[in-house]
């Protein structure tokens, strides 16, 4: 019942992020085909007949130079209504004395979260790579089709980030805006060190969404991807909401 | 001896500097009806939250039905057997009171929809409209309505009146008699209306500063406490067994005696004292005494000052 108390709770603003996503990727994939004649726009479906590969290639690309923050949005909006918010409300009373574990509840929140992303990430790019197959007559995408997988992998450890910073905070905007602010500072403070002292601060967990960015021409033999990146990310995926677990279960209220 | 339904032991609690809770010895039995009394800040709600595992305890033990609410497993089985109204009776407001009673009785193996709906008629609770849209007296219906349709074994309500009007109040105290008291529930409640805990309650325990000062049988209270006023030189300062209280006010001092008052004042007699009353104490006058530290002002006596001895004679 606690899965339908997240799920109802959170439906708002994953259905506003589902649109959101949905809409962006069905028009970039629609726009190589838009020409305006005689002050109209037209669609014209020749491009993608001729040029099937470019084509796909250039929708892709536009679609993931905005979609790629789509795990990262999903992750710290859904994730602000970890259990961890319910302490400043008050309402945690009344869910800590229903007889459920507090990790079971942690959990149960953190499965929903995990299934509203996928869904966030993959519904919009699978329908684009549903009208791009449709449009060109080919559907062989790889890219396309693993994009959404790297944008939760990115997604999970900035969920568990934001569960964390939610039972540290005690509040919903607390979560968000900690949790943001770890990941923005932690990707300046990588610019900064990089640049001017040459060091190798590696990307926290956001790799395999730049491997997959960097390597998005078809045809082209792929750079290796970057393994230490993925561990990484599920590490942090794992031991964030094992540290909110640990946290809420010693927490007073 | 039977299975205390609550149990402490020296249970204490301490945020950082501030003591919340000192040496708390409680034992209550199935079926009593247990009115907590104090002051604002005086321990209650703490009790309540340590009796429920939302606080540690930093000393001593709790005990609900005989499970220690410090052991997750054990808290599991007393959440299951055990309904709580927190004094702040915050809950989703999204949710209308016919999706709380939906998301609540999943929780609860022996929840009863007949009761839920019996309440919900009986309060004149609008089931559906959202929580946040209702009035705080409303909130509070819900909340109470969440607690008594569980079938709990035991109730812990803190305050469970409060922004209510009277007629509610009436509604949910009949509630609580026909429905609860009758079929043995065990009831601890804290509340501040003190003619409310007389209606209800067959023991009182009384707090004040995270002490327990007095814990009787409202009954024992009725027949037997007294308030004695004598004034004297070398009155007995200090508390006894049947001494509760022994406050100087002026030039007299003031007992409240738990049991054979008589006999005490005439001990008091024989050290030289005047005995100037020996009056029965009501709920509310017992508790006045015990938790002010200056003069108690009841309706009666409102801004009453100390009289020189003189006066009396």
């Amino acid at each position: 019942m606690y899965a339908w108390k997240c799920w109802r709770e959170s439906r708002a603003r994953f259905f506003f992020l589902l649109i959101l996503f949905s809409v962006t990727a069905l028009l970039f994939t629609l726009q190589p085909g838009i020409e305006v004649r005689d002050g109209w726009w037209h669609f014209d479906r020749n491009e993608y007949i001729r040029n099937p590969w470019p084509t796909a290639h250039v929708v892709f690309s536009m679609i993931l130079s905005v979609l790629w923050c789509s795990g990262f949005l999903s992750a710290v909006f859904l994730g602000a209504t970890a259990p961890g918010s319910e302490i400043e409300p008050g309402t945690i009373e009344y869910l800590w004395t229903r007889p459920r574990t507090r990790a079971s509840v942690t959990w149960t929140h953190w499965g929903v979260c995990v299934g509203e992303m996928v869904l966030v990430a993959v519904v919009p790019i699978y329908l684009a790579a549903a009208l791009l197959g449709a449009l060109t007559k080919h559907w062989d995408f790889p890219f396309l089709f693993s994009a959404p997988w790297m944008m939760v992998i990115v997604g999970l450890p900035v969920l568990g980030l934001t569960t964390l910073m939610t039972a540290l905070r005690r509040s919903a905007s607390g979560g968000l805006i900690y949790a943001s602010g770890v990941v923005i500072v932690y990707a300046i403070l990588r610019q900064i060190i990089i640049v001017p002292l040459h060091l190798n601060l590696p990307t926290l967990f956001a790799g395999p969404l730049i491997w997959l960015m960097n390597n998005n021409q078809f045809g082209v033999t792929p750079s290796a991807f970057p393994w230490g990146a993925l561990w990484r990310a599920v590490f942090l995926a794992a031991a964030f909401p094992l540290a909110a677990q640990y946290l809420l279960k010693r927490a007073e209220v | 001896m039977s299975e205390a339904a609550i149990l402490t032991e020296g249970l204490s609690k301490s945020f950082a500097a501030q003591t919340a809770v000192t040496q708390l010895n409680l034992r209550i039995q199935p079926g009593a009806v247990y009115g907590f009394l104090g002051r604002n800040g005086a321990g209650k709600t703490t009790t309540m939250r340590m009796l429920l595992g939302l606080v540690r305890p930093t000393k001593g033990r709790a005990q609900v039905l005989g499970l220690d609410p410090t052991k997750e497993a054990e808290l599991m089985r007393i959440l299951e057997r055990v309904a709580f109204v927190p004094q702040r009776k915050q809950l989703y407001g999204w949710a209308t009171p016919a999706e709380l009673v939906r998301m609540n009785k999943a929780y609860f193996p022996r929840w009863s929809d007949e009761a839920a709906a019996g309440l919900a008629q009986r309060l004149e609770i609008p089931m559906k409209t959202a929580f946040k849209k209702l009035s705080i007296g409303n909130q509070s219906k819900v909340a109470l309505l969440l607690a008594l349709a569980q079938e709990a074994e035991v109730l812990i309500l803190d305050e469970p009146t409060a922004g209510l009007d009277p007629v509610m109040v009436d509604e949910i105290l009949r509630t609580l008699i026909e429905d609860h008291v009758s079929q043995g529930r065990t009831i601890f409640v804290s509340s501040h209306h003190l003619g409310e805990v007389e209606q209800i309650c067959d023991w009182v325990g009384i707090l004040e500063e995270g002490r327990l000062l007095l814990e009787s049988r409202l009954e024992e209270i009725r027949q037997e406490f007294r308030l004695v006023i004598a004034s004297g030189e070398g009155l007995p300062a200090t508390q006894s067994a049947d001494v509760v209280s022994a406050t100087t006010d002026g030039r007299f001092r003031r007992y409240v005696v738990a049991r054979e008052a008589e006999r005490f004042a005439t001990e008091l007699r024989s050290q030289g004292a005047a005995i100037l009353e020996i009056s029965p104490l009501g709920l509310r006058e017992l508790f006045l005494h015990l938790v002010r530290k200056e003069d108690p002002c009841t309706p009666g006596n409102a801004g009453a000052k100390a009289v020189p001895v003189s006066s009396f004679s």
